[in-house]
């Protein structure tokens, strides 16, 4: 009897798991949250509650009218305390989520890019604060959208939204709620208002217009491709990388072999399916939109079957560790990586203050580089409604439709609002493993843009 | 027939990790009656400490996955005398539970460990081939293969051949009997848990030679062990290292050939055939292909 009901316990687990995999799309199974976040998150609801007794309504300091989310009172250990204090919410991959690689290092450059403003005096005598409305979600829509609902009451803003699938989940209640955000996430729909609802202050390209510009790299640069493929995550990330692929191949008249769907180690176990499906397909160039290890795995495994195409990577496969890994010969020889802006050795302006920042020690990866960059527009937008006098969340919502966004450098100036075909970043920094390097990779060359790419009509999202 | 040879050997060699990780349950299971879900945890910190003592001691390969099996059979026993002996004679559900707990723990510590990076256990093999009959496999899968079945012989040697192995199956088949003869029974559940530790680790170190490396996530992949235990059967020894090949073998033939003759099925179909396996040998076999038919007396 004891036996049977084991047998019973461990078939509904599995089974459990089963449909976790089948209903999970792209987003590994996540954890409850720990006893320890459970008291933190507590804590704060206590606390949260009592700031929103205090800022129920509008306050006027000087010429700048403010209410939810911004304080006379300094922030907490504040720089100057003498100003009063902006918060805002970030809502991130901190721990145990699929992209915990780059929430973290995300955050901390975020951090470190509000602590240079406000040692610079802040923002029109507010500091701002990220620290007091920082969520752990996991990359869970669920946990997403609870957590935003614990912090709405306290934040001006989200000065970070890690990933479209939970950024999509609390859109409805931003758009209520009147709360802007800087999303970590670069799905090809946050540049259309009637998707993003004139929300999103989205950074750099799309993973689309990343994927034509990786293909117009190597039909420029190495040769033209006779067949490409794409292999990723389904969903936003994967699904929207393959859909610049195909749209870059139709333009091109090049065979599109089609789109390899795989997922995290932590679900299919190994990538060997992906693998084999390249190896039998045998495309001239591959984009990939995967984990790191997952990256690894498949082009130290695919070379060491004698696949002799290019691998071109999105922002994500890359971590520096992936050199100590057997599959790193392989990527030297046979992959690129392709981010939105340069890398942490690159020469702009920003790039100078966040070395700065860091007393030029590299960072664990380049998500650092590309937290750092994603805070311009949230810093101008604050710095246009305090000029409009109007630092209420009506009035930094207003300052986003024709914002001009300066990057000192990093990129060249955003536009927000107007036509998206305008407006959209077509440029990428390509660069290749380099175990020389402190982050593992070098740049060679930043700023480009293909043929296909610039072309593009972008008059709708990719997918999605 | 070259493609389907490497593509069973290469199922060969997960199978046997999965078989590893079986091995394990079922040895807590026997003697303890309680299903220890704390095995993904004891895994991937198996694979951390490889790397740790590999690259932060500079232990050569074998002697870090050694001391690393040590490690986590420490790890294993002090869990069972810290958090399982105080649930003896508490219904084994309750005892279950708290190795959920115990896995939630040690996961948050694996998390903490590993980081957001990738690691690598230094295994001497990488990506490296070989020729087996003129057909080309890796040497890791080979490696998977040997090493976890020579694994798996000792403990059934120890538990077949040794006095403590002939007093830890007296336990399993009656706690209480055993007690009278004179077994330490709380010693034998901490040696269980230190032998499924140590398995663990020897998992976590093969699971961690793949040319990607492992991260945190990586402990998810043991759960696949849980279709395994069912289908050889929750006490059967024999069956979870039948169980594990075949389900090993069944995943990797899936995902070679299901994209061409099969695409309908979509992708990662190869992620559901375990489960599949589960379930139907639970519709005809419900112990399992080696495990002890009940008797129940009514």
């Amino acid at each position: 009897m004891q036996r049977t009901r084991w047998r019973r316990a461990a078939a509904t687990l599995s089974v459990v798991a089963l449909l976790a995999v089948a209903c999970g799309d792209n987003e590994p199974a996540t954890t409850s949250p720990t006893e320890e976040d459970a008291d933190a998150d507590a804590t704060d609801a206590d606390a949260d509650a009592d700031a929103t007794d205090d800022d129920a309504d509008d306050v006027a300091v000087g010429d700048i009218q403010f209410d939810q989310g911004v304080t006379e009172e300094a922030c907490p250990n504040a720089v100057n305390p003498d100003n009063g204090c902006i918060y805002l919410g970030v809502l991130s991959d901190l721990t145990e989520g699929p992209f915990a690689a780059l929430g973290v290092p995300l955050t901390e450059a975020q951090r470190d890019f509000w602590n240079r403003v406000n040692t610079d005096g802040g923002i029109a005598g507010f500091d701002v604060d990220i620290d007091e409305y920082t969520r752990d979600t996991k990359f869970d829509p669920q946990e997403h959208s609870s957590a935003y609902r614990q912090i709405e009451p306290n934040i001006l803003a989200l000065h970070q939204s890690l990933g479209t699938e939970p950024t999509e989940a609390i859109l409805r209640d931003m758009d209520d709620d009147n709360v802007i955000a800087s999303p970590a996430t670069w799905w090809s729909g946050w540049g259309f208002e009637e998707k993003d609802r004139g929300l999103i202050l989205e950074i750099g390209y799309s993973y689309c217009i990343e994927s034509m510009i990786a293909m117009d790299y190597v039909s420029e640069n190495i040769a033209e491709p006779g067949s490409v493929m794409a292999v990723g995550y389904p969903g936003d990330f994967g699904g929207d990388s393959a859909a610049g692929v195909e749209a870059w191949a139709e333009a091109a008249g090049v065979e599109f072999l089609g789109f390899v769907e795989t997922a995290p180690n932590a679900i299919v176990g190994s990538q060997d399916a992906a693998i084999s499906q390249i190896l039998s397909g045998g495309p001239d160039v591959v984009m990939l939109a995967v984990g790191p290890a997952e990256t690894a795995e498949i082009v130290g495994g695919s070379a060491a079957q004698g696949f002799e195409g290019q691998f071109m990577g999105s922002v994500p496969t890359w971590n520096p560790a992936l050199l100590q890994t057997p599959a790193a010969p392989a990527l030297e020889a046979i992959y690129l990586h392709v981010g939105f802006a340069e890398n942490f050795d690159g020469e702009s302006e920003a790039h100078d203050k966040l070395r700065e920042a860091r007393n030029g020690e590299p960072p664990v990866n380049d998500a650092y580089t590309y937290g750092w960059i994603q805070s311009y527009p949230i810093l101008r937008a604050l710095e246009a409604a305090a000029a409009n006098g109007d630092l209420t969340r009506e009035g930094l919502r207003s300052v986003v439709d024709g914002l001009v966004v300066d990057y000192e450098g990093a990129l060249p100036d955003q536009v927000y609002g107007g036509d998206p075909n305008e407006n959209v970043q077509r440029e990428a920094t390509i660069s290749r493993p380099d175990g020389e390097s402190d982050l593992g990779y070098s740049t060679v060359e930043a700023g480009y843009t293909g043929p296909i790419a610039s072309e593009y009509a972008y008059d709708g999202p990719c997918s999605g | 027939m070259e493609e389907l040879i490497a593509s069973v050997i290469r199922g060969l060699g997960i199978g046997s990790t999965y078989a590893l990780l079986g091995v394990g349950f079922v040895i807590i299971y026997r003697a303890t009656e309680v299903v220890n879900f704390a095995q993904p945890a004891l895994m991937i910190l198996g694979a951390y400490f490889t790397a740790y003592y590999v690259f932060n001691l500079g232990l050569p390969f074998w002697v870090a996955t050694l001391a690393a099996m040590v490690t986590m059979a420490l790890i294993g026993a002090i869990t069972e005398r810290i958090a399982l002996r105080p649930m003896v004679g508490e219904p084994p559900f309750a005892a279950a539970m708290v190795t959920v707990g115990v896995f939630i723990i040690l996961l948050i510590v694996a998390f903490r460990l590993i980081g957001t990076t990738v690691i690598t256990v230094g295994d001497p093999w990488g990506l490296e081939r070989m020729d087996v009959f003129g057909i080309r496999i890796f040497q890791v899968d080979v490696a998977k293969i040997v090493i976890s079945m020579v694994a798996i012989s000792i403990v059934g040697i120890f538990l077949k051949r040794s006095r403590v192995g002939l007093a830890m199956r007296a336990t399993a088949l009656d706690q209480e009997v055993a007690l009278a003869q004179g077994v330490n029974v709380g010693r034998m559940f901490g040696l269980s848990w230190a032998i499924a530790g140590a398995l663990a680790a020897l998992a976590g170190m093969l699971i961690g030679t793949g040319s990607g490396g492992v991260e945190a996530t990586t402990a998810f992949i043991a759960l696949k062990a849980l279709p395994v235990i069912i289908l050889g059967g929750l006490d059967s020894i024999q069956g979870s290292v039948y169980a594990g090949l075949i389900i090993g073998v069944a995943e990797s033939l899936t995902r070679s050939y299901q994209p061409e003759f099969a695409p309908i099925l979509g992708a990662n179909f190869d992620v559901v055939v375990p489960y599949l396996i589960m379930i139907l040998v639970l519709m005809v076999r419900p112990y399992g292909l080696f495990g002890t038919p009940e008797v129940q007396r009514v």
